[in-house]
């Protein structure tokens, strides 16, 4: 007796089948990776300032947490690092410590095209179109308990501002030059020295920068940190 | 009759006295020299210690390069753009209102108790490729410039402290 068992055959429809569905499976995953590539990304504005400055020397620093929603990174420097960019060996253990809050949006980016010359035209440098980026400059100086020494000038006014949080007062400096310019807020406690400083900048469509108030606010939220 | 004693005591007051006293007016002079500078740009200085100064800042606000001393189209250019977006009358001239706007500008690097001397202020702007830096001496420096190697063009010396004076551009020594 002889039993004939059939060999398993691949049949060529299946083959054919699975090989349209294959490339249709790459192709939708092409697609959707080309698709999704010109997407932006998601803006994720965190619930506290301090995760901006999670992993770096600035982690255990006392330092805001509020920034305003244009701010989404913050960019900082060590004391090692400040030395070493300068090119000079100065007293670290001196040092501050730097967190500059980037501003997003139109107005506050950065509009220069090369050097300053004669290819920035003459009108619209005058109205304020050719700017840098708008940031917040935020340093501590841990351990220090004075405040730098007062600016003087005919554009300049220093007044005392509460900061109600903490519970003490800022010194704000302000160069003011029709409501644009430099803004200083310095203030100390019992753990150091701290500075913000920003530049209320002057554009053809809308100030850059963040306005003296959010600066209250940042140096305000600073003491926080002991709730 | 004094006693010797009394001679060492009136003496060793006189010097303290001295010593407040020369700290004030250097404390004084350094915050002069900054605030009350001959106008630069071509209603004034366009060479010189001042203009390096001038020109320093601007570099870090405006990306001007380079930083020689000597006052050109693109430094009035930079001055109108700085002053624009500051507020300030746009005529290209570093004058008084300038000064002061561009020392708001300035953040001691080392804490306020300290003096650590030598390049101690610095004025950072943020950029698409990281940021532009500009230092400043104040203590003992009299706001010198501190000017970075690819922004400093002879006869300014890159890491170098150049004296805010209305001179030719003259390297000072400062301590630290």
């Amino acid at each position: 007796m002889v039993t004939t068992i059939d060999e398993p055959r691949i049949r060529p429809e299946w083959l054919l089948g699975g090989a349209v569905t294959l490339l249709g499976a790459i192709i939708i995953v092409v697609v959707t990776m080309v698709l999704g590539s010109g997407e932006e990304e998601p803006v994720v504005v965190p619930a506290d300032a301090t995760e901006l400055t999670a992993g770096t020397c600035a982690e255990d620093l006392r330092q805001p947490h509020w920034v305003p929603d244009d701010v989404r990174r913050a960019v900082v420097e060590c004391p090692d690092e400040i030395s070493a960019g300068m090119g000079r060996t100065t007293a670290e253990d001196h040092l501050g410590t730097w967190i500059t809050y980037v501003l997003e949006g139109p107005e506050n980016e950065e509009t220069f095209r090369g050097g300053p010359g004669p290819a920035w035209p003459e009108d619209e440098v005058r109205s304020g179109a050719y700017h840098p980026a708008s940031a917040v400059i935020y340093v501590a100086y841990p351990g220090a308990q004075e405040l730098s020494g007062k600016l003087a000038g005919d554009n300049v006014t220093i007044e005392w501002q509460d900061l109600k949080e903490s519970g003490s007062e800022a010194r704000v400096t302000r160069v003011d030059n029709n409501g644009f310019g430099p803004v200083r807020v310095e203030w100390t406690d019992d753990a150091g020295s701290y500075l913000l400083l920003s530049t209320v900048g002057r554009t053809p469509t809308a100030n850059a920068g963040p306005s003296v108030a959010e600066l209250i606010r940042i140096a305000d939220s600073v003491a926080a940190d002991d709730e | 009759m004094p006693t010797t004693r009394t001679w060492l005591q009136a003496g060793g007051g006189t010097v303290v006295v001295a010593l407040i006293v020369a700290a004030v007016v250097q404390a004084a002079n350094s915050s002069a020299t900054w605030v009350s500078n001959d106008p630069v740009g071509q209603c004034g200085k366009t060479s010189g210690g001042q203009v390096v100064a001038a020109q320093n800042v601007l570099s870090a606000a405006t990306g001007l390069e380079p930083v020689d001393g000597n006052w050109d189209a693109e430094s009035e250019v930079a001055t109108r753009a700085f002053q624009a977006y500051n507020g300030l009358p746009v005529d290209g001239c570093v004058d008084t209102s300038t000064w002061v706007t561009m020392r708001a500008l300035a953040i001691s690097l080392c804490d306020p108790d300290y003096s650590c001397q030598g390049p101690d202020h610095r004025i950072r702007y943020a950029a698409a490729d990281g940021a532009r830096d500009a230092y400043l001496a104040e203590n003992d420096c009299d706001w010198g410039s501190y000017v970075l190697p690819g922004v400093a063009r002879s006869p300014v010396a890159s890491n170098k402290i150049i004296a805010l004076s209305r001179d030719a551009v003259t390297e000072i020594e400062c301590g630290g």
